[in-house]
């Protein structure tokens, strides 16, 4: 540094550097609207009622399934390239608390959309606190006290009048691998929901809990499946009958976190999206003519399901974009090296 | 506080102290989907961090993968997992 301000704290770390951009508070926003991903479901039936010994359709969709999370969307008005901070002051924190992330950081004219996402419906509903340079911050003060720098462009890199960005730890997260283990399921009963154990990561510890605001983007995300198929034929009164019926039910999860405890910050996920896809075929013939049905049963149904899904519509009526959500099968992507940052809420409120 | 630096607002309360801490943005760095690069001029300082944004929302037809990146010096190595299934990636460089 030539010439400017250069501040360092009692830890010897950088807390103010005329040369360099400082994170300023912009505000507390709440969402403007809540949305979820539709279920993507589909199937076919052929013939399936009245021939005996079928195979019934109770219970055969999404009833055992898990629930879905809640995406919390917010414009945050920050008008600039560079995207904000926004840190995530959470409905609750401990070991009960929802899992919570931003899951999307958008421009979009003027503003920023932000969309947050979190593991179980819960209200009150999450709040952000958010931070931006002050080239695109356009609070105004009226205040004369305080400190003020600039850089050797003449760009103002700090002012502690706009409250600066204070951390009170950090560093970085791993997600689970996958977010269901063990069984998916048995017979026609799925078992997707989150059952992984979250991964827990240490900061300074601070007095309270409940005050605590983080920053810490969804990277991670997993897919997980169920398949089961049956099948049955056989003579009932005076008729052959056979059917068979293939199902695969799947969840889309995204990792998302939560402060639980004054030190103790946690990653797990939360069930972003699920779908199920079905066939089931049935006929009967005369006892003394031959069966149908026996060819079509094993991998022919599972292609068919496969092919279904791929072609499945959009989600645009929800705001949300489209997609089967089944991009691989029993598998984790980005889980590692996801960093957070820790402040305080009562530094802004 | 014995010695250091505190600033006061005009209410006398203390916005900013030399016992705080933060952390500054030294830049930011985009890194385009399926593609790997290096960003160069990343400034240097004792301690940093490396956040990664997904610029956009997942469509969930693909993989979405985000790059991984390595930080030495001033360079920011970026590499995309994917060639065809890795989503575009801001990079925000912080240092202390």
């Amino acid at each position: 540094m030539a010439h400017g301000l250069l501040v360092k704290n009692e830890d010897n770390e950088v807390l103010i550097d005329s040369d360099f951009i400082h994170y300023h508070f912009l505000g507390k926003y709440t969402h403007s609207s809540v949305t979820q991903i539709p279920d993507l479901l589909g199937g076919s039936d052929a013939n399936t009622y009245g021939i005996g010994g079928n195979s019934p359709d109770q219970n055969k969709g999404t009833q055992n399934m898990p629930s879905k999370g809640e995406i919390y969307v917010f414009s945050v008005p920050v008008n600039g390239s560079t995207p904000p901070m926004c840190f995530i002051k959470p409905t609750s924190t401990g070991s009960s608390a929802p899992f919570t992330a931003i899951i999307l950081t958008k421009q979009s004219g003027s503003n920023w959309e932000i969309r947050v996402f979190q593991s179980t419906v819960t209200s009150p509903s999450p709040v952000l606190y958010c931070f931006s340079p002050l080239s695109q911050v356009s609070n105004s003060t009226s205040t004369t006290h305080g400190l003020k720098t600039l850089n050797s462009s003449g760009v103002v890199t700090f002012d502690s009048r706009f409250k600066p960005l204070k951390a009170v730890g950090g560093g970085t997260i791993t997600s689970p691998g996958l977010a269901h283990t063990g069984s998916t399921g048995s017979s026609w009963t799925v078992s997707l929901g989150v059952n992984a154990s979250s991964v827990s990561t240490s900061f300074t510890t601070q007095s309270s809990a409940s005050d605590l605001i983080y920053y810490c983007p969804s990277l991670a995300h997993a897919c997980q499946q169920y398949t089961h198929e049956e099948s049955d034929e056989g003579i009932y009164d005076w008729e052959s009958y056979a059917w068979a019926r293939s199902d695969i039910w799947w969840c889309f999860y995204r990792s998302c976190f939560r402060i639980a405890s004054t030190s103790s910050f946690e990653a797990n996920y939360g069930v972003f999206a699920r779908g199920h896809f079905y066939e089931h075929k049935a006929d009967t013939t005369n006892v003394f003519a031959g069966l149908i049905l026996g060819a079509l049963t094993g991998g022919v149904y599972f292609a068919a399901l496969l092919a279904a899904i791929v072609a499945a519509g959009s989600f645009t009526s929800a705001n949300v974009d489209g997609g089967n959500y089944l991009p691989y099968e029993n598998s984790y992507r980005n889980t590692s090296g996801n960093a957070f940052i820790i402040s305080k809420a009562s530094y802004y409120d | 506080m014995s010695y250091g630096m505190e600033i006061f607002d005009s209410s006398g309360n203390e916005t900013f102290s030399t016992t705080d801490s933060t952390w500054t943005l030294l830049g930011v760095y985009t890194s385009n989907a399926d593609t790997s690069t290096n960003h160069t001029g990343v400034p240097i300082m004792t301690t940093r961090i490396v956040t990664r944004i997904m610029v956009d929302q997942i469509s969930g037809d693909d993989e979405s993968y985000v790059h991984t990146y390595s930080l030495s010096g001033s360079t920011l190595t970026t590499t995309a997992p994917s060639a065809s299934e890795t989503v575009k990636t801001v990079f925000m460089v912080f240092g202390k």
